[in-house]
């Protein structure tokens, strides 16, 4: 198709235009992505002895970064890994401390990394803004049949640790002054504590 | 010029040889023989969240057990600790901290990096220093805020990994015996 009254240089291109339509749509398709991730927020909470979590650290015997479930049975806390039938358990009198905490962090993993570098013009770095989702914290402090000091961390859904903070208070394991983590590690804005 | 082939093999294989007779860091051989309790981290006067504490503790025995410069690791707290004859404590003070922002970083890139300064010191238990320097951690671009103290534990272990330890004063005296008569006065040197 030709315009004989409009210059070259002021025609649409076929590839740009082309080229816009998959970026709005690339953009379009990770919003719903991330509105289906931010959906589990309002989702209504598992009973609070049984939460599925992700071990971050800490928990002798338990893999980091491992997913599974965190229940009380009995008089001990244990996690199971998904898929797997042995447990990884701590007697709840051997915790010391009991801190709940929130973080916030990219979600979608190396897809949706790989998806927000593939959008031309920079713009997976707008698409970073909805890709984050906000969690708790459980952070425990407990001591093995030696007397040695461990740290565990593990990650819940929002709104679940405080149940489970509870629950685990209820069965006598102790918190300290600070039950709560003192400062947010979402702040976004860096602030410098000395 | 010409140089025949058995020549340079011998020649190779001297060099070869020469490399591998030569004797270990001396410093590794010493730190072998030690016990390193690592102790709970101090906050100090940050507000360091408790999770960030655990976080630094747990890949810290983690880092310094990878090592394989010291014959046990201990836990704070260990009952071990109290025989354990050739004994360095491990403390680390929180001396900065500056909260991040994983999201500001995937989106800016330039801002929003986790950072961390410790003061880290090996001491025996009578208070004798070691090995005290300052180390930072940060997560700048990729990862979550908690990578920060992987980073951070990283560069500890690889400052104690370069630094060279004296020798126990258990391996000392044990040196001492073996080298002098029963007549001789043995001095035990502390480290």
């Amino acid at each position: 198709m030709t315009h004989p009254g409009v210059p070259f240089y002021c025609r649409p291109s076929d590839r740009l235009l082309k080229r816009w339509a998959l970026t709005a749509f690339l953009v379009l398709v990770m919003a719903c992505g991330t509105g289906a991730f931010a959906e589990d927020v309002s989702q209504p909470s598992n009973p609070p002895s049984s939460l599925p979590s992700t071990h971050l650290l800490g928990f002798a015997g338990a893999r980091n970064n491992s997913k599974g479930t965190l229940s009380i049975e009995g008089d001990a806390l244990q996690f199971k890994k998904n898929g797997k039938a042995a447990a990884v358990r701590v007697k709840i009198a051997a915790i010391h401390d009991l801190v709940l905490g929130d973080l916030s962090r990219q979600v979608g993993g190396v897809p949706v990394t790989l998806a927000k570098v593939a959008v031309p013009y920079s713009g997976g770095r707008a698409v970073s803004l909805f890709t984050h989702k906000k969690y708790d914290t459980l952070t425990l402090e407990y001591v093995d049949a030696e007397g040695g000091l461990h740290g565990a961390i593990f990650e819940l859904k929002k709104g679940q640790a405080e149940g489970l903070r509870n629950e685990l208070l209820d069965k006598g394991a102790p918190v300290s002054n600070a039950g709560n983590e003192p400062t947010k590690q979402t702040a976004e804005a860096s602030s410098e504590n000395k | 010029m010409k140089t025949s082939r058995p020549a340079l093999f011998v020649m190779t294989t001297v060099l070869l040889t020469l490399a591998i007779a030569q004797p270990a860091p001396l410093s590794a051989e010493s730190a072998a023989q030690w016990t390193v309790q690592v102790s709970k981290v101090n906050p100090g006067a940050v507000g360091l969240s408790r999770s960030f504490q655990v976080a630094i503790y747990e890949n810290l025995l983690h880092e310094v057990s990878k090592m394989n410069r010291f014959k046990e690791v201990l836990r704070d707290g260990d009952q071990k600790a109290a025989n354990a004859p050739d004994l360095l404590l491990l403390k680390t003070v929180v001396e900065k901290y500056t909260a991040g922002s994983e999201t500001r970083r995937a989106v800016t890139t330039v801002t929003g990096a986790t950072k961390l300064t410790v003061h880290t010191q090996l001491s025996t238990p009578d208070g004798k220093i070691i090995l005290e320097r300052t180390v930072h951690g940060n997560v700048r671009f990729m990862g979550s805020n908690l990578r920060a103290t992987h980073n951070l534990v990283r560069n500890i272990a690889k400052t104690i990994k370069k630094s060279s330890l004296p020798k126990p004063p258990s391996s000392v005296v044990t040196k001492a015996m073996n080298s002098t008569t029963s007549d001789d006065v043995v001095v035990v040197e502390s480290p």
